[in-house]
């Protein structure tokens, strides 16, 4: 009985040594954000930023965290829902409260994309690039946002502009 | 715990010791009888079904077989059947909270063939073994994605989680790998014919047929299969019976008496 048990330390030992592992990281990639840059409409090669910008997401309460709110910018990148074929934003430029109300313009746009799952690595697993992106904007009497490009319907990459926002 | 080591050292001695007992047989013989024994060597691997009885996510069974061809040279083979699920997780979180990224389950067969070379120098009627060999491998096996979840590190969408995958599993079949391994091992008689075995195994991955979607991170009979490497490491621990067959007298070298094999 105390060999059986000698042998059960041996192997107990072995297999607890062996199950140890490096901490898995995930450094080998991420699911990308879709980068959109405004550009120009009268001069439409040149960046224009948008005064005091402010992006909720439509059925959201808080405004997207991936850039300061309220800031002039003429780059922000947005995180699309990965189990879903489209994502709502609503873009608020010259965004400002006066007693609670919001006094800037308001247009709502819509993206819609097919999501594609890939497996990149041990640490990470699974991560979603999005393709066939498509644009819809809702119109009002005054659309802030003129024209919209759809520079790449591949959203795989983080280091260019996916789509162009002339206003 | 030092007890432990005393004791397993005495019963080793005693192993070592009762191995010699062929040596005082003085009885009338035949000097053709004198010699080595020659036979088949079979056995199972003690530390799968262990780990199978500790671990409810591991089944696996593993039986061996040597033949000796030489003084020095024995065949050898293993082969067997492994099942293993395996998860991924967030790094620094413990087992209660962990956050598994994706789980999968490893189902499949593998064989080895090769040589072991025996290095270790018996007295007469001994046939206790150090073993360098040498095998080549292979498995055939599927593999079941049972569920994942999407590495997104944006949290507007999803405050709390990944967005989750699909639910269904997914299983990816028709997967084989093979490979070369290295073997460290030893042998000891404990008991007339009865052996107990280790060995240590690092292996290099040859081949590895991946389906499109899921690589093959886990393969029966390799082991863990890592990112950046084609190695991987095993072991076993056999127990198994020797099935004499015949004597043969080593050839005699020169300057050299058979009384000294």
């Amino acid at each position: 009985m105390r060999k059986i048990k000698i042998l059960l330390v041996v192997i107990f030992v072995f297999i607890s040594l062996t199950g140890c592992e490096k901490d898995d990281i995930c450094v080998d990639g991420d699911t990308p954000l879709m980068i959109i840059r405004f550009y120009d409409n009268e001069n439409p090669s040149e960046l224009k930023a948008v005064p005091n910008l402010r992006i909720v997401g439509l059925g959201q309460s808080s405004t997207v965290d991936t850039f300061a709110d309220r800031s002039s910018s003429d780059s922000v990148a947005l995180p699309l829902r990965i189990n879903e074929v489209n994502t709502g934003f609503i873009f608020i430029s010259d965004s400002a409260d006066e007693d609670d109300l919001e006094t800037g313009n308001i247009d709502t746009l819509r993206f819609e994309y097919g999501t594609q799952e890939i497996f990149i690595s041990r640490a990470c697993g699974y991560i979603a690039n999005y393709d066939n992106l498509s644009e819809f904007l809702n119109s009002d009497s005054e659309n802030w946002i003129q024209n919209i490009e759809i520079v790449s319907p591949l959203i795989k990459q983080q280091d260019s502009a996916h789509v162009k926002i002339f206003h | 715990m030092l007890r432990y080591f005393i004791s397993c050292f005495l019963l080793f001695c005693f192993l070592i010791s009762s191995a010699q007992t062929d040596s005082l047989d003085i009885s009338a013989r035949d000097s053709t009888s004198f010699g080595d024994r020659y036979g088949l060597r079979i056995g199972v691997d003690l530390s799968r079904p262990i780990r199978a009885l500790l671990d409810s996510d591991y089944s696996g069974l593993e039986f061996v077989a040597d033949y000796r061809i030489t003084k020095k040279i024995y065949l050898a083979a293993e082969f067997g059947n492994e099942e293993k699920t395996s998860f991924e997780a967030l790094e620094n979180v413990d087992d209660l909270n962990r956050v598994e990224i994706y789980n999968y389950t490893t189902s499949g067969s593998y064989i080895k063939l090769g040589i072991d070379y025996n290095t270790y120098e018996n007295w007469y009627g001994m046939t206790n073994a150090i073993v360098f060999g040498a095998r080549y491998a292979g498995s055939t096996f599927s593999q079941t994605l049972n569920n994942y979840t999407i590495y997104d590190s944006n949290r507007y969408w999803n405050p709390t989680n990944f967005a989750p995958g699909s639910d269904a599993p997914q299983e990816f079949t028709g997967l084989n790998a093979t490979w070369l391994e290295f073997v460290l091992g030893i042998k000891v008689e404990l008991f007339a014919n009865l052996y107990l075995g280790a060995s240590v195994r690092l292996a290099y991955l040859f081949t590895n047929t991946e389906a499109d979607t899921f690589p093959n991170l886990w393969i029966p009979g390799f082991n863990k299969v890592n990112d950046n490497s084609k190695f991987g490491v095993g072991y076993n621990y056999s127990l198994s019976y020797f099935i004499p067959l015949y004597r043969k007298k080593a050839k005699k070298k020169k300057n050299e008496t058979p009384a000294e094999e």
